[in-house]
């Protein structure tokens, strides 16, 4: 018993735990491994039952993206997640260290507003959203998109970096304003350095966010600004169900996003559940 | 003094300057849409007749159709049972996870990262991989069925399970929340507890419902709040894989607003739908800023 007394809920892992966690991992990761392989299959190769365990990969299927609309529609969800990102946190960082220095009455009121607009469906926000845009001449650009996807990442800023401001000691802060430097000077060369790397892992988180869009590109876009992920979903209602092309590029799309949430996965929890916990 | 003073008036100016774009910003991309999805909301507004955009001769009429529309009263039902079930299910399978990877190890450390994949698909992404388990013609799902000499139904059309297979990709998706929470919650248990309970000569099913269990009730709870809320976003989900039928049986509210407002041009109506669907969501969101702030002041 000597590996048990450890106590049961935190000993080390025995062998027979590990192969039941490798087993669980395999069984659910599985459906994702699916897509990733078809889409290195040609599309002969898709349909043919029992699946060859040893094929020969095939990038015909990115090729064939790549030539047509889908590289146009990579680089629209490349710009709006970009510049949304940057909006939010131009605006939202100075925003979220001045929130973070005031003690003052509204802060869990401010605090309740955005949480709302974070839980809020999509959907709440498309339609006026629509209507505005038709007006105005918007619907169908990366402009639009780039506003939309803001009004839900700025709220995430303002509160994921809150804490961060927090971490930074006050002392540091006055010694600097005793010696006579003004609070935007403290902010920008003391301060800003400092919470780095929360900007990093919030900008990510962002990026994502708006990365990972369906819906406001569903509706507020056609063909100009189509998004990837709407660009994906096309294939199988014109293109007469390419299974290859469809698996290729899916497997685009999610790329970014598992290369950046692995990243940052010590800071997905906090920018999952938006501010009623605190971590 | 007045130098204290200075600093401070100082630091209050740089304060509104650094507070004032955000909250413009803010009130103009989500505060504005608001307002104007309630004002919408008490007109009879089609696309298809713009007059009808100002029309506030009966502002409640939206309102009073809604408890007599029986696919709006059916959309609330499955999505009571949409969330019930994935709830239950992400909580359940969630904390299972959480407890089976609860150990020290590398290797299990690196290999609690990859069961957060799911989770950070994209949706539409999640939506397409169940698409392909779900299409009897090339899945594997369907092929290991004949193998077995089982006929699988079509899921996806079928009354009866199509939307069991909805929950079932939600909950694929899903789960790897709850499991990261749970975990979290395991790793604050101090061990002297376990211990004590241990050299008492308790077994681990006790331990598990005397200690761990009481120990996560409240995480449980909160992070289910949480699965709740989102449940109500499902949409790429029901979008590609049953498109709301057969009939209206995966008919989610979020998906009928859809169809109102962009299938029917019911702009109107269809934002009577959506302040209905927001009212519940910010009254489960109060409940759980309310629960948080009461597990604060336990703590």
């Amino acid at each position: 018993m000597s590996g048990g007394m450890s106590g049961p809920v935190r000993r080390s892992a025995s062998p027979r735990r590990l192969v039941a966690i490798g087993v669980t991992l395999i069984v659910l990761l599985s459906p994702f491994l699916w897509l990733l392989q078809m889409s290195f299959k040609s599309n002969d190769l898709i349909l043919q039952f029992p699946p060859p365990l040893i094929f020969t990969p095939t990038l015909q299927n990115y090729a064939s993206l790549w030539q047509g609309a889908f590289a146009a529609s990579f680089v629209n969800s490349l710009m709006s997640a970009s510049f949304s990102t940057a909006l939010a946190l131009v605006l939202g960082v100075p925003a979220a260290y001045a929130l973070s220095r005031w003690a003052g009455r509204g802060k869990h009121a401010l605090s309740f507003a955005i949480l709302v607009t974070r839980m809020a469906p999509p959907i709440a926000f498309t339609i006026p959203f629509f209507l505005f845009y038709r007006w105005i001449g918007l619907l169908d650009t990366v402009t639009g998109l780039v506003l939309v996807y803001t009004s839900f990442n700025l709220p995430l800023v303002i509160w994921m970096m809150q804490p961060f401001f927090e971490t930074v000691p006050s002392s540091l802060e006055e010694a600097a304003l005793v010696d006579g430097a003004s609070t935007r000077v403290v902010f920008l060369q003391i301060v800003l350095p400092m919470v780095a790397p929360g900007i990093a892992a919030t900008a990510i988180l962002c990026f994502l966010y708006a990365w990972n869009d369906f819906f406001f590109a569903l509706i507020l876009t056609r063909t100009n600004a189509r998004t990837a992920p709407v660009a994906v979903v096309n294939f199988m209602n014109y293109e007469g169900w390419e299974w290859g092309k469809i698996a290729a590029g899916g497997s685009l799309v999610m790329a970014p996003v598992l290369i950046f949430s692995l990243a940052v996965r010590r800071y997905l929890v906090s920018g999952l559940t938006a501010g009623a916990v605190k971590g | 003094m007045s130098g204290e003073g200075l600093v401070d008036a100082e630091r209050r100016r740089f304060n509104r300057l650094a507070l004032a774009p955000s909250l413009i910003v803010l009130f103009v991309i989500a505060g504005l849409p608001a307002i104007y999805l309630v004002v919408i909301s008490l007109t009879p507004f089609q696309l298809v007749n713009p007059g009808s955009s100002t029309d506030f001769s009966s502002p409640l009429r939206n309102y009073l159709l809604l408890p007599g529309d029986p696919r709006f009263v059916n959309s609330l039902w499955v999505q009571a049972k949409l969330s019930f079930w994935g709830v239950l299910l992400q909580v359940l399978f969630g904390m299972l996870l959480a407890l089976l990877l609860h150990t020290q190890s590398r290797v299990v450390e690196f290999a609690r990262t990859l069961f957060l994949i799911p989770m950070v698909l994209p949706p539409i992404v999640v939506a397409i991989i169940w698409k392909l388990i779900y299409t009897p013609d090339i899945s594997p799902l369907y092929y290991a069925a004949s193998l077995l000499n089982v006929t699988m139904p079509s899921l996806t059309s079928s009354v009866d399970f199509a939307l069991s297979a909805i929950i079932i990709a939600d909950t694929w998706e899903w789960m790897p929340f709850t499991f990261l929470m749970v975990l979290a919650a395991l790793q604050t248990i101090p061990e002297e507890f376990s211990e004590a309970a241990l050299v008492d000569g308790a077994n681990r099913l006790q331990i598990f419902f005397y200690i761990t269990l009481p120990f996560i009730t409240p995480i449980l709870v909160i992070s289910g709040m949480f699965r709740l809320i989102d449940s109500v976003k499902a949409f790429p989900l029901v979008f590609l894989l049953t498109g709301g039928g057969p009939g209206s049986v995966t008919e989610v509210t979020n998906y009928y607003a859809y169809l109102l407002a962009f299938d029917f041009n019911e702009i109107g109506y269809s934002s009577s739908v959506t302040i209905v669907m927001l009212l519940l969501v910010v009254a489960v969101s109060l409940g759980v800023v309310w629960m948080g702030r009461r597990r604060e002041a336990m703590a």
